[in-house]
């Protein structure tokens, strides 16, 4: 198999500058304490993800913690996690080298590898939810649901995947005449893709909390926040928080797009929950005063995802790039409570008002809480995650061209 | 081809889910609690004991709704679901996917998952059973002992549900969502 690997290696190298890496040179990294604190995550992730997806494959959906109330669970949570980085790192990179916003080029590169691992193990974990994945491409192909949301939404990320592969090429190959070509479909492609998954939940009528133009806009939004974080992320690893003085400026002007764009999400967010609740519309207003009070709310999206990033750039303007970089790791986790959340919350009020067995109580809010088999998958797909971009930056040329 | 309804003189329920185990026995659905096509929704009753009104605890037999604009429809992404030429909303196992976004969209909570085919399942009013047998009547109304069920052709001005939603008063639920269903409650 290494040997096929090998060869398959060196028919790529023809096409694109790689670094000669074998597999020890590959598994072989500075033993620094973060680095091996970041490895020995990373492996306690995948052997969970085995164990997760193993146990799913066995037991199929008995193994999720959804039910006929709540169908969907943290698996579409972290599907959306990853496809939202995946188009927020697009978008970002396409700042850069497809509008040549010239201070933001430098992760042009970094970020479309980013958004390429990210939507690969968004796919995997969307994989090991959908029931019958295979049928899915069948059927998808012969017997399209033109009107359905995720019909589109899987066309659309298809097509984007096979359009930043494409421009990823190119960008490796230093040929930016043709990245950008492919940058602009792959960003056009993109932002209709994430905007179709927000329609997944905006179209359904009978969810009066999720009903709207709202996630459609929100997710676009909320991408170009999570493709922010990212970068912080992967640069303030990358460095270790010593960052050259080209990529400060860099990254401070990442901090000040960010700032806008948490002011805006944060005002997204206060009309989103006014809306909700004026009126007292029952299911709506209630549930939107349920998602107020919850902490995975307020602690979670807010406070860490909104909030503690958002004053960071506006007490340093924008030049606390390494407070920044811990700022990110909380956004990051604000914006997985915000894909939970919107799951979770659309589902929250009850379809079916009355009781239908005795000894039961009338149905209030649906109750979820995600399986050990859920949480490892979700665990395991971050290491994935991981695992694919740590790869990637072994062996390719990340870094702005030599020119 | 017809278009099939259903009328519910709901007010005669007496809550005996007869209707509920001959859906199960004739369609063969799974045994278990979240394993139903139909149901018969209790309304709690209502006051602190011993002033109980009694008046308030009323059942609402329930079931797909058959909707005209079905949500579930629209949203299938393979079209496993489908209406057929009787304006009956089905399942086609061999497409579903088990994605479970008609769950997610069907206003009604009518939609669940069957565990031997691993694909969703909901009322049909017996069209691959009963009817397809030739018979007229589905499971749940042929053994409803208080007649709650009337079923039947709702072009046909002379079918008996024709009949009876002409002469008496009825709603639908959830109307607002623009569903239109075809299961009317008798008032």
């Amino acid at each position: 198999m290494f040997v096929l690997a090998e060869k398959g290696m060196k028919i790529i190298e023809r096409f694109i500058p790689m670094r000669h890496t074998d597999i020890r040179e590959l598994l072989n990294f500075k033993k620094t304490p973060l680095n091996l604190l970041v490895a020995f995550t990373t492996l306690v992730f995948l052997v969970l993800f085995v164990v997760g997806a193993t146990n799913y494959l066995i037991h199929g959906h008995h193994a999720y913690g959804v039910t006929r109330e709540h169908p969907w669970g943290l698996m579409i949570a972290m599907y959306i996690f990853f496809v939202v980085s995946s188009t927020g790192l697009c978008i970002m990179s396409a700042i850069g080298h497809v509008f040549e916003v010239e201070v933001l080029e430098p992760f042009a590169k970094r970020a479309i590898h980013g958004a390429l691992v990210t939507l690969l193990s968004g796919f995997i974990v969307i994989f090991l939810e959908i029931g019958h994945p295979l049928k899915m491409m069948i059927y998808n192909t012969i017997s399209p649901g033109l009107t359905s949301a995720i019909w589109g939404m899987g066309v659309l990320y298809s097509l984007y995947l096979i359009f930043i592969v494409i421009e990823f090429f190119f960008l490796l190959r230093h040929d930016h005449k043709w990245a950008k070509r492919f940058g602009i479909f792959g960003l056009v492609v993109g932002v209709a893709a994430h905007s179709n998954l927000g329609a997944v939940f905006g179209f359904l009528v009978a969810r009066p909390v999720a009903n709207g133009i709202y996630y459609p806009l929100y997710f676009i939004l909320s991408a170009m926040v999570t493709g922010c974080y990212l970068i912080f992320l992967m640069y303030g690893f990358k460095y270790k928080l010593n960052f050259p003085p080209e990529m400060q400026k860099t990254l401070v002007a990442t901090a000040k797009i960010l700032g806008l764009l948490l002011a805006i999400l944060l005002f997204f967010e206060i009309w989103r929950m006014l809306t909700a609740i004026y009126g007292g519309m029952e299911d709506r207003a209630e549930t939107a005063l349920h998602i107020l009070k919850s902490s995975p709310f307020l602690v979670g999206e807010i406070l860490l995802g909104i909030v503690i990033p958002f004053l960071v750039i506006l007490l340093s303007n924008g030049k606390a790039i390494k407070t920044m970089v811990f700022a990110s790791l909380g956004g990051m986790v604000g914006i997985f409570f915000m894909r939970y959340d919107l799951v979770h919350d659309t589902q929250l009020y009850p379809m079916q008002t009355l009781k239908l067995r005795e000894y039961q109580l009338p149905p209030t809010f649906i109750e979820y809480f995600p399986s050990t088999t859920e949480i490892f998958i979700a665990l395991g797909a971050i290491g994935i995650a991981i695992t694919l971009y740590y790869i990637g930056d072994k062996i390719l040329y990340l870094e702005t061209d030599p020119d | 081809m017809a278009n099939y309804g259903m009328a519910l003189d709901y007010k005669n329920c007496i809550n005996c889910k007869a209707c509920e185990v001959a859906c199960k026995e004739e369609n063969g659905v799974q045994l278990g609690a979240d394993k139903h096509r139909i149901w018969v929704g209790v309304k709690e009753i209502e006051g602190l004991w011993p002033n109980l009104s009694i008046a308030s605890s009323t059942f609402e037999p329930s079931q797909c709704q058959q909707c005209e604009n079905a949500p579930c429809q629209e949203v299938c992404p393979t079209k496993a679901t489908h209406y057929t030429k009787d304006g009956v909303v089905m399942v086609d196992a061999d497409k579903c996917i088990l994605c479970s976004y008609c769950m997610e969209a069907c206003p009604y909570d009518a939609r669940y998952v069957k565990e031997d085919t691993m694909t969703v399942d909901k009322c049909t009013f017996c069209s691959d059973t009963r009817l397809l047998r030739g018979e007229t009547t589905t499971a749940c109304q042929a053994t409803c002992p208080t007649k709650v069920r009337t079923f039947g052709d709702l072009d046909d001005p002379n079918s008996e549900i024709s009949i009876l939603l002409a002469h008496r008063e009825h709603r639908t639920l959830k109307t607002h969502l623009g569903t239109k269903p075809k299961l009317f409650y008798l008032i």
